[in-house]
């Protein structure tokens, strides 16, 4: 990389930092958005695992293949 | 928006119910007419298992609605006592599940096991089961202390792979398939689980340091094994964190960062500044006392509720034992009493032990508070934390809220103490630290 380059890069940061800083009342609503955006997928994931969820049970004991005992 | 507050037994009264009705489940599934054998056994713990496993993830997922209205130390005094739970219900479950299988198929145990472990999803719960297991024997007290905190923390970590691992062996299971409406609430129930661990225990501390932007400013040696770390941020203040709350801290350097450590700030927080004192006992707090300066600190919190709110009654007795000057240190600063009646009692084995003590003289002298030190071997009578002893410190005793932060021994001696006085449980304040 060049010297220029080198320049131009550390630049940068000064010609697009924004000038206006988020307000910490924007900050704690957008974390909420975020929680209820989070727990909405959730939801949303949760119903879809229960709804597509096997409807016979390999583990039952009642459907297990008794061994024959005896001839 | 406020948030509902939460009582403990609020929290105990609907996490029992909902044990209850799990295990409730398990009996309206068996076969009639319902015996006592391996295949209820298998059942009943496997639900409970279950239930018990999504409960402590949601009791250590750090959500603020638990931590205040609960409390960290009882939070963490719940998860140590339904750990082991866990994992020995899981265990049973195993073995008795393999058992009726071996009954209902007439085969030896052996090759039960092994006809077991080729139905699918049993191999990963049988992984999952194994890593609760090895989590369960690294906690106890005699490998614990062999082991060192990050290895002790890193399987820690494993328990929610573990966890996963057994949910869709669960949700297969004989106890919810063909009620869909069950299988639907048992997977809502994994799914918030691990909701609230990715909120509070990822997206919040990633949120903060990007945020606050915390930086190791200064390291400053207190005594021979005591530091302080002082770090700077931005928009602390946003944090609301209250003298006598913890955080945990990780130190994001190659060989801290994978480290989450609990310490309490040392001073009262600033908009652009906390403070924490360690210990350094460890090879982990070792690596803290060298941290370079202009470090990342990626910080979880704040937590516990030690601090002046639980304050009911007139005057305050602040009890504090080696670095669990920490917390005291900083609500000494801040209790605001009519008539300065706030007094710390500071017990420490040697004078060179005693860390902070040019502040708490300083703030002493400037508030009126007073500061007592106990310094000297424990068997010296001049050194006696018994409450006898402090009722004679602090006058009438009853008529105070103590705060307490010492180690495990001493606070246990000093609780025990108060309690066999008949000192009312309400006006104990107390964080432990114990991992």
């Amino acid at each position: 990389m060049s010297d220029t380059a080198l320049d131009y890069r550390r630049r940068i940061p000064l010609i697009t930092r924004p000038s206006v800083a988020p307000s910490p009342s924007l900050i704690r609503w957008s974390l909420r958005i975020v929680t209820v955006m989070l727990f909405s997928a959730a939801t949303a994931f949760g119903v879809s695992l229960g709804v597509s969820a096997p409807e016979t049970s390999p583990t039952s004991v009642v459907q297990h293949p008794v061994a024959p005992t005896g001839p | 928006m406020r948030l509902p507050r939460l009582t403990a037994t609020l929290i105990l009264v609907l996490v029992w119910l909902g044990a209850a009705l799990a295990v409730l489940q398990s009996f309206t599934t068996a076969e009639l007419p319902i015996r006592l054998g391996a295949s209820l056994v298998a059942h009943v713990t496997g639900m409970a298992a279950g239930y018990a496993a999504a409960i402590m993830l949601i009791l250590m997922s750090r959500s603020p609605w638990l931590e205040r209205g609960v409390g960290s130390h009882r939070l963490a005094r719940w998860h140590a006592w339904g750990g082991p739970v866990v994992i020995m219900l899981t265990v049973i479950h195993t073995l008795a599940a393999t058992q009726a299988w071996a009954e209902a198929g007439s085969l030896d145990p052996m090759a039960a096991a092994k006809e077991v472990l080729d139905l699918p999803g049993l191999a990963t719960a049988l992984i999952g089961t194994a890593i609760l297991v090895l989590v369960g024997l690294a906690s106890l007290r005699v490998l614990r202390r062999r082991i060192s905190y990050e290895q002790w923390h890193f399987l820690h970590l494993l328990t929610y792979l573990a966890v996963a691992f057994g949910f869709a062996h669960q949700l297969a299971g004989p106890d919810l398939v063909g009620r869909q409406w069950l299988q639907i609430a048992w997977s809502l129930l994994y799914t918030y689980a691990f909701a609230l661990v990715l909120r509070w225990r990822v997206l919040q501390p990633l949120f903060q340091l990007w945020r606050h932007r915390l930086r190791v400013e200064e390291v400053r040696q207190e005594s021979p094994d005591v530091i302080s770390v002082l770090m700077s941020g931005a928009h602390l203040d946003e944090l609301r964190a209250e003298p006598g709350q913890f955080f945990r801290w990780r130190f994001l350097r190659g060989q801290t960062w994978r480290s989450a450590y609990p310490f309490s700030l040392s001073a009262p927080p600033t908009c652009n500044r906390l403070r924490i004192t360690v210990k350094t006992c460890g090879d982990g707090t070792r690596r803290i006392a060298r941290i370079p300066i202009g470090t990342l600190v990626f910080a979880e919190g704040p937590y516990g509720g030690l601090t002046s709110r639980r304050r009911r009654r007139p005057r305050v007795l602040l009890i504090a034992g080696g670095v669990g000057i920490t917390p005291m240190r900083a609500l000494f600063e801040v209790i605001d009493l009519p008539g300065k009646d706030v007094t710390l009692v500071y017990r420490a084995s040697r004078e060179q032990d005693l860390v902070l003590k040019h502040e708490l003289d300083e703030i002493a002298e400037r508030s009126g508070a007073r500061v007592v030190y106990l310094v000297g071997p424990s068997t010296d009578t001049a050194n006696d934390m018994s409450a006898p002893a402090l009722n004679r410190i602090v006058g009438d005793l009853s008529d105070h809220d103590v705060y307490l932060c010492a180690s495990p021994r001493l606070a246990a001696r000093v609780r025990e103490s108060l309690m066999d006085r008949g000192f009312p449980r309400q006006q104990l304040h107390e964080e432990r630290f114990n991992f």
